[in-house]
């Protein structure tokens, strides 16, 4: 059955308690201590705390580089791929994905020889949930989800991603987040203001 | 098990003949025939069959059916700890008002005739739970559509009045659905009190006391407040019509987003409710990290509650040692999940992500160092004359009170009645760790506080008790149930495998179908027991999702304990009772 | 007439002295606040502005000065804007009674660093701090809101209660002293070489809660209670209109108050001449400053009682305690001297 804790309810001070105001000095004695603690704080816009590798931030893409995953592969010849572009293959999987679709606009166009182009791959960040489905979704590994998280804009189209700004994103995300381990912060060193000093097994 | 026994039922039906039992899995109910029976049923049920506790009350709408929508109360016997549902047809949108047998019927049935429109025989007064006064429409009808009826002209919205169309695709319409205006929400605010004391105090929508947009209306004496009324909906979203909509894994983050200080166990208790239905068995390593992670939510969710409470009574410093404290599980799970607050780390049939690499190690660092806290904590405050006499004998809810209003979790407990989904009903580890629930005995500000104490020092010890089984467990071990057909493969295995990504298309693209059937299943969640209803009908989304809110029914209590207390009292127990907006309105 | 072109220049400095540094002082607490708060807090306060935030009160009161000026609806326009000044005034009028330091010579002439040597000087504190609720009072009818009413009515339930305490409290002292004049307070502190805080514990903890509860500190700032009532009395008033009201009762309050106790119950500037001709001066503002930290140390640790527990504490507790006391003391002082 249930293990239950009745709770040992002290409520009343004792005489010697109140009259001397003990239980305030405890409290004193407390703050005190906390004083003499060093601050914990990051001063934010001069400190700035790295995102760890899983942060779920502005949306990127991945571009077309040679490390795309054997699902690519399998169809890249179907694809008018350049190097250096976006590796999206207008499969619509992200915008299926999403909770709130309409926030993608996704266009693709045949070339003469047949291949399929990605014209257009806008989101509309101001309905984003940052769930992360969509990256999620991607079967070919394009789409992703970077470290910027400061997204404050002065007007609302601009809030508003297109290609060649994911692209940019992506582009610095493979090489600066994608190859970290994937630990459960970036940096210790940033950390530990707020930790101390923790201990690694590995 | 939580339903029912069929002793029990047997009894039932042998003193009600007109009524059928069906038995699913994980649902057991008893249908009412007709409609005028249901007060004796009900009367009967709580007064011999002791089902006391009123947990729910919702509506389902069948537009096809004759009398188009079923009533549907959820029991609980607080004492074997068996549920039982019952259902009935309203008789011309009609049915008889249950808020004499169960007090916490009444805000239910308001909620009920806010989506609705249904009417309530004996609850004349009956108000709007969320919308204002003067709304036409009833949301949560299945011929509401889901975005609402765009009546409105906007332009403020979209930014074509600038001369801007770039990109035109991105401009929401100018029509939108209608907005209240103020004239109408004075309206409501005049409607919901008749004056009887010297001056009626509007204590929100935006005040620092309520811990979010909630509308409070004292009607005082003095200091003393004489009635008082809670105007809700400021953050109502309509989170039921959008489930109906969206298939079963893109409500995931949604529900982090009702009760946004404890968005793990949120979606622990939704995504348990979708694998009871679909039957999907979690394996051990997901259950555990689950756990953990529901555990940690709990200290940081009772973190918060006892920066806030100990701010609304003055102490100004425990606030910023608590977020100390918060902080760091933030980076727990902002390093698991990849976002601080909102995490939608857990998927259908597992966990989005295996653990980071020093997950284990930062969060025994941090369970290690807690306990001193939780020292530290205490000393500030336990002990303390002020905060003795703040919190003592103020706002007691009795045992009666915790059944009739429905209130569960820390709010329940320190009435003393052991309610804990976690030991009623194990789900995810819970039953494989080790853990006591604190009760308290008078029900005051003191003994809640008091128990969310406790229960974070349990849940310290529940974190522990994970890792150790976290650390022996091999690191390949799977950690989604990715057999299952209803359940997205990794997205490694998406990439690398040409079955998992037709799955993973198919389960994107169409939705896994479920089975038919009805679900009630909850999870115990910091504010206490969130609930999820589902009603399938086989298909790739929850014909009907009910979300049974603790915040909103631990918070219908309120105006009646507060009577008679001043207003000083009445900020001491909103700290206690610690409801969220988001899930209040939902 | 030599002597009093002289006296009215030396009354004329120590006006202007007082002023500039009690206004400088009050703003500069700000900063020694939120400083100690902070680091109390694991944070670290205000750092931006100069460094070590040195610079931030006056940001501060740039920023309130150049507030757009807001009026809100349906205020009595008179009393809102003297509800401004009769929280400073009787808050500043308070120094004209503190003594700074021990009396030195200039020019043959013996100046006492005490703006007003009243010989009843402690009867003069009780009464602006009494004053003290009109601003308050005035500041919450005049505001036209609820919150400002049931915040001012809170204050001066608290002050009519707590001034009978301290009434009391500080009249044992005097009993012990004597005299109602600072100086002679001091001087006999001085010249028995023990303070009064040794005969009068029971006293200066009365003290010291009437001191809290006067200047609106916790755990006594009911009538602030931001959880309950946004700020209380001022939450109608905007820019420097808004800031004059905490600078008054926060910290000018405080900070004379706490100068008085000093006097009262520390020796006032007796200390071993350690720091050269101004020792005197600088025991007086260690002192106080000390008794500030223990306030500011209290505030931001303790929570904040219910405008009902503060009455009754200072009616039902205090106030018998501080009769038992005086009428204590007064046998004692009786039969001893």
């Amino acid at each position: 059955m249930i293990k239950l804790k009745r709770l040992r309810r002290d409520d009343s001070l004792g005489p010697l308690e109140s009259v001397l105001f003990l239980d305030f000095i405890k409290g004193l004695t407390i703050t005190m201590k906390n004083l003499l603690r060093k601050p914990i704080t990051t001063q934010y816009p001069k400190e700035k705390i790295t995102p760890p590798k899983r942060f779920r931030g502005k949306h990127g893409h991945f571009v077309y580089d040679g490390t795309e995953p054997p699902s690519l592969q399998a169809i890249q010849g179907f694809m008018s791929f350049e190097k250096g572009k976006s590796r999206c293959v207008a499969c619509y999987m992200c915008q299926t994905a999403c909770p709130m679709p309409t926030l993608f606009r996704i266009e693709a166009v045949q070339m003469p020889d047949g291949t399929k182009k990605v014209v257009r791959f806008d989101m509309n960040l101001l309905n984003c949930l940052f769930c992360g489905l969509c990256v999620d979704a991607c079967p070919v590994e394009c789409l992703t989800m970077s470290d910027i998280h400061e997204m404050a804009v002065y007007r609302r189209s601009q809030a508003v991603i297109h290609m060649d700004d994911m692209e940019k994103i992506g582009a610095t995300n493979a090489k600066t987040v994608r190859e970290l381990p994937d630990r459960i912060w970036r940096n210790d060193k940033e950390r530990e203001t707020l930790w101390g000093k923790v201990k690694w097994n590995f | 098990m939580p339903w029912a026994s069929k002793d029990t039922l047997e009894r039932i039906k042998h003193s009600f003949r007109q009524i059928n039992i069906d038995i699913q899995p994980h649902f057991v109910c008893i249908n009412v025939e007709d409609t005028k029976d249901i007060t004796n049923i009900l009367k009967h049920l709580k007064d011999v069959e002791d089902f006391r506790y009123f947990i729910d009350f919702h509506v389902i709408d069948f537009p096809k059916e004759k009398d188009r929508f079923l009533g549907q109360y959820i029991l609980v016997n607080p004492y074997t700890f068996e549920r039982l549902a019952v259902k009935v047809w309203f008789k011309n949108n009609k049915l008889p008002t249950a808020k004499e047998i169960f007090a916490g019927a009444k805000w239910a049935e308001r909620e009920a005739y806010d989506m609705f429109g249904v009417e309530f025989e004996g609850h004349e007064d009956v108000k709007r739970m969320f919308m204002w006064e003067d709304y036409k429409y009833f949301p949560l009808r299945k011929d509401f559509p889901l975005g609402g009826i765009p009546e409105q002209k906007l332009p403020s919205l979209t930014e074509v009045l600038e001369g801007n169309t770039m990109p035109p695709s991105h401009d929401y319409d100018i029509m939108h659905t209608y907005v209240p205006t103020i004239k109408e929400i004075e309206k409501t605010e005049k409607s919901r009190i008749t004056k009887r004391g010297q001056l009626v105090l509007n204590w929100g929508p935006l005040h620092p006391g309520t811990h979010g947009t909630m509308w409070f209306l004292f009607d005082l004496e003095g200091e003393h407040i004489i009635q008082t009324d809670v105007i809700l909906g400021q953050l109502h979203r309509g989170m039921e019509k959008i489930a109906e909509n969206i298939h079963y894994f893109q409500f995931l983050p949604y529900t982090d987003r009702m009760d946004y200080l404890s968005a793990v166990c949120n979606e622990l208790s939704y995504v348990q409710a979708v694998e009871k239905l679909a039957n999907i068995e979690v394996p051990l390593k997901a259950r555990y990290i689950r756990t953990m992670f529901a555990e940690l939510q709990r200290i940081n969710s009772h973190l918060l509650w006892l920066g806030t409470g100990a701010l609304d009574l003055g102490a100004l410093t425990v606030f910023l040692y608590a977020f100390r404290e918060r902080e760091k599980i933030m980076d727990i799970i902002e390093g698991n999940a990849g976002f601080r607050l909102t995490s939608a780390f857990l998927r259908i049939g597992g966990v989005h992500y295996d653990l980071a690499k020093g997950t284990l190690e930062v969060a025994k660092y941090f369970v290690k160092d807690f306990y001193s806290k939780l020292k530290e904590y205490h000393g500030l405050l336990t002990r303390n004359r002020i905060w003795l006499k703040r919190t003592k004998d103020v706002g007691v809810i009795t045992q009666e009170d915790v059944y009739q209003y429905g209130l569960t979790g820390p709010v329940a407990r320190g009435s003393g009645v052991a309610y804990d989904m976690r030991k009623i009903d194990p789900y995810a580890a819970y039953d494989l760790v080790d853990f006591d629930i604190p009760v308290g005995d008078i029900g005051d500000v003191y003994d809640r506080y008091l128990v969310r104490m406790e229960e974070m020092y349990q849940s310290a010890r529940i974190v522990e008790q994970c890792i150790e089984a976290l650390e022996k467990m091999p690191e390949n071990e799977p950690y989604v149930n990715k057999k299952h057909p209803a359940v997205i493969p990794p997205k490694e295995d998406v990439f690398n495998d040409l079955e998992d990504m037709v799955k993973s298309f198919r389960i994107v693209v169409h939705g896994e179908n479920m089975p038919k059937g009805e679900v009630y299943s909850s999870g115990e969640n910091p504010r206490g027991e969130l609930g999820f209803y589902i009603y399938s009908i086989g298909k790739s989304s929850p014909y009907r999702l009910r979300i049974r809110s603790c915040s909103f029914y631990n918070l219908s209590v309120f105006p009646k304990v507060i009577e008679k207390h001043t207003i000083s009292d009445a900020v001491a127990l909103l700290g206690s009772i610690d409801p969220v907006v988001g899930e209040t309105d939902r | 007439m030599n002597d009093m072109i002289f006296t009215a220049i030396v009354i004329a400095v120590k006006i202007l002295v007082v002023l500039a540094v009690t206004l400088g002082l009050g703003a500069y607490l700000t900063w020694y606040e939120r400083k100690f708060a902070g680091h109390l807090q694991a944070r670290r306060g205000p750092t931006v502005v100069g460094p070590f935030g040195l610079l931030q009160p006056l940001a501060d009161g740039l920023k309130l000065m150049t507030k757009a000026p807001i009026l809100p609806k349906g205020i009595d326009t008179k009393l809102y804007y003297m509800a401004i000044m009769m929280a400073l005034v009787p808050a500043i009028m308070l120094f004209a009674v503190v003594p700074f330091g021990p009396s030195f010579k200039i020019m043959g002439h013996e100046v006492k660093p005490i703006v007003a040597n009243l010989n009843i000087a402690i009867l003069y504190v009780f009464a602006m701090g009494s004053m003290a609720a009109y601003g308050t009072l005035f500041a919450g009818w005049a505001s036209n809101s609820k919150y400002a009413f049931i915040g001012s009515l809170r204050k001066a339930a608290l002050i009519v209660s707590y001034e009978v305490v301290l009434g009391f409290a500080a009249l044992s002292v005097i009993l012990l002293a004597g005299s109602m004049n600072v100086f002679d307070i001091v001087d006999s502190q001085i010249k028995s070489g023990i303070w009064y805080i040794v005969y009068q514990p029971i006293s200066f903890v009365l003290f010291l809660f009437c001191l809290l509860a006067e200047s609106g500190r916790v755990p006594f700032d009911i009538q602030e209670a931001e959880a309950e009532l946004v700020t209380g009395y001022n939450v109608e008033y905007g820019g420097m209109k808004f800031g004059i009201f905490p600078l008054a009762e926060w910290y000018l309050n405080v900070l004379a108050l706490c100068a008085i106790a000093t006097v009262l119950y520390f020796g006032g500037w007796s200390g071993p001449h350690i720091f050269g001709p101004f020792s005197g001066f600088i025991w007086f503002l260690v002192k106080t400053f000390g008794l500030l930290f223990f306030v500011l140390w209290v505030h931001w640790t303790l929570p904040r009682y219910q405008a009902k527990d503060v009455v009754e504490f200072a009616w039902k507790y205090l106030l018998p305690i501080s009769i038992v006391n005086l009428v204590a003391t007064a046998f004692f002082v009786y039969f001893k001297g």
